[in-house]
């Protein structure tokens, strides 16, 4: 697709950055732009509260679509195959068809859809930043500011994901419980790509 | 007397923080700055145990502002600052002028917070600057570093459709 005009820009939120992302994209060889975020700055800047998620931007630089956690069971970097077996196509869609995509949404929808922030919620972000910060430079001070930050800001799953990964290990005991104690609630926004769905 | 005391009063009010400021100096302390993404070291800074004080030359550095006869500007906004007098957010002590990033930030509505014992200032967003994604869902610019090392751009991929996609390792 890379003729089309399409880029796949894949951001990784890891605070240990190349270390961490590294042999991921290793193991993918990626013929997409690969990128680190060591203070999960596209999180912040796209309201995102896990990943992966995902904005669909066109050739003006306008959002048209956002999806949080679209691909939660399939993340095949390798492919570049982002996404369960129904986003793809939905992705390909939009590449060939453009403004004329049916996923394709109005400026209204896609604004509609970005997460909004409270005061505490827009707190929790430079302490997480501290927590980044002091991180490689005492551990228990980073784990002060990211708890801050996690009360500050309860349903961002990378702040807490992020923290619990570094100290506990990947889906350690406080993720499987914070994940068990939302019982059939999907901590993404449900897919949405419907046939039905509105422009 | 009274009257003065009054007067005394007022005057300090409305200049705010500038009466706490008498106990504050110029300092070669140096404190750390994290903005955006950037870790910044900042060598001068007036010694105030509640506001970030950084001389004119380093505000580009600190925050992306330019001190300009107008007052405080980052690309169209402008937040105007008498500069003839002293005021909440700019300082003249022994010929030396101070300005005030904090006091920005509030005025602002940008949340911010500090670790004191290692003089690590954390500033996060300005609301007035998000609106052209909040309100017309224009994609938030950004530069990250690949895996060279190199900075990528958004805004270079204008003109393609982006996929633009977060994962983590954890």
């Amino acid at each position: 697709m890379k003729d089309q005009n399409f880029e796949i820009i894949a951001v990784a939120e890891d605070t240990l950055g190349e270390a961490a992302a590294g042999e991921w994209y290793d193991a993918a060889n990626p013929t997409y732009t690969a990128l680190i975020d060591t203070t999960h700055r596209v999180s912040s800047l796209y309201n995102f509260v896990n990943v992966p998620s995902a904005a669909w931007i066109d050739e003006e630089g306008r959002v048209v679509r956002l999806n949080e956690g679209t691909y939660s069971q399939v993340i095949s970097l390798g492919q570049a195959s982002f996404g369960t077996d129904e986003y793809r196509p939905a992705v390909v869609d939009w590449v060939t068809n453009g403004a004329d995509s049916p996923y394709v949404w109005s400026q209204e929808q896609v604004v509609g859809k970005i997460r909004r922030r409270t005061s505490d919620e827009a707190l929790a972000e430079p302490n997480f930043k501290l927590g980044v910060y002091f991180y490689e430079r005492d551990e228990a001070l980073a784990r002060t500011y990211w708890e801050r930050a996690q009360a500050l800001s309860p349903d961002s799953w990378n702040f807490h994901r992020q923290d619990w990964n570094l100290t506990e290990g990947l889906g350690g005991p406080q993720y499987r419980a914070k994940r068990g104690a939302l019982g059939d609630k999907d901590y993404y926004a449900p897919l949405e790509l419907g046939a039905a769905e509105p422009r | 007397m009274q009257r003065r005391t009054q007067m005394f009063v007022i005057a300090a009010l409305s200049l705010g923080t500038v009466a706490s400021m008498a106990a504050s100096r110029a300092s070669a302390e140096p404190v750390t700055v994290l903005y955006d993404d950037q870790v910044i070291e900042v060598e001068r800074t007036l010694t105030d145990p509640n506001d970030l004080w950084v001389v004119p030359a380093d505000l580009p550095r600190v925050n992306g502002f330019e001190l300009k006869p107008e007052g405080a500007c980052l690309e169209e906004l402008c937040v105007p600052v008498l500069q003839d007098r002293d005021s909440d957010m700019f300082v003249t002590r022994a010929g030396q002028a101070w300005f005030n990033v904090t006091a920005l930030a509030r005025r602002l509505e940008q949340a911010y917070t500090a670790d004191h014992d290692h003089r690590v200032w954390s500033f996060g967003e300005i609301p007035v600057t998000r609106t052209r994604f909040l309100r017309s869902a224009m994609a938030p610019d950004f530069a990250l570093p690949n895996r060279d090392g190199e900075f990528v751009r958004l805004s270079d991929f204008r003109g393609k459709k982006v996929l633009l996609v977060t994962w983590a390792s954890w």
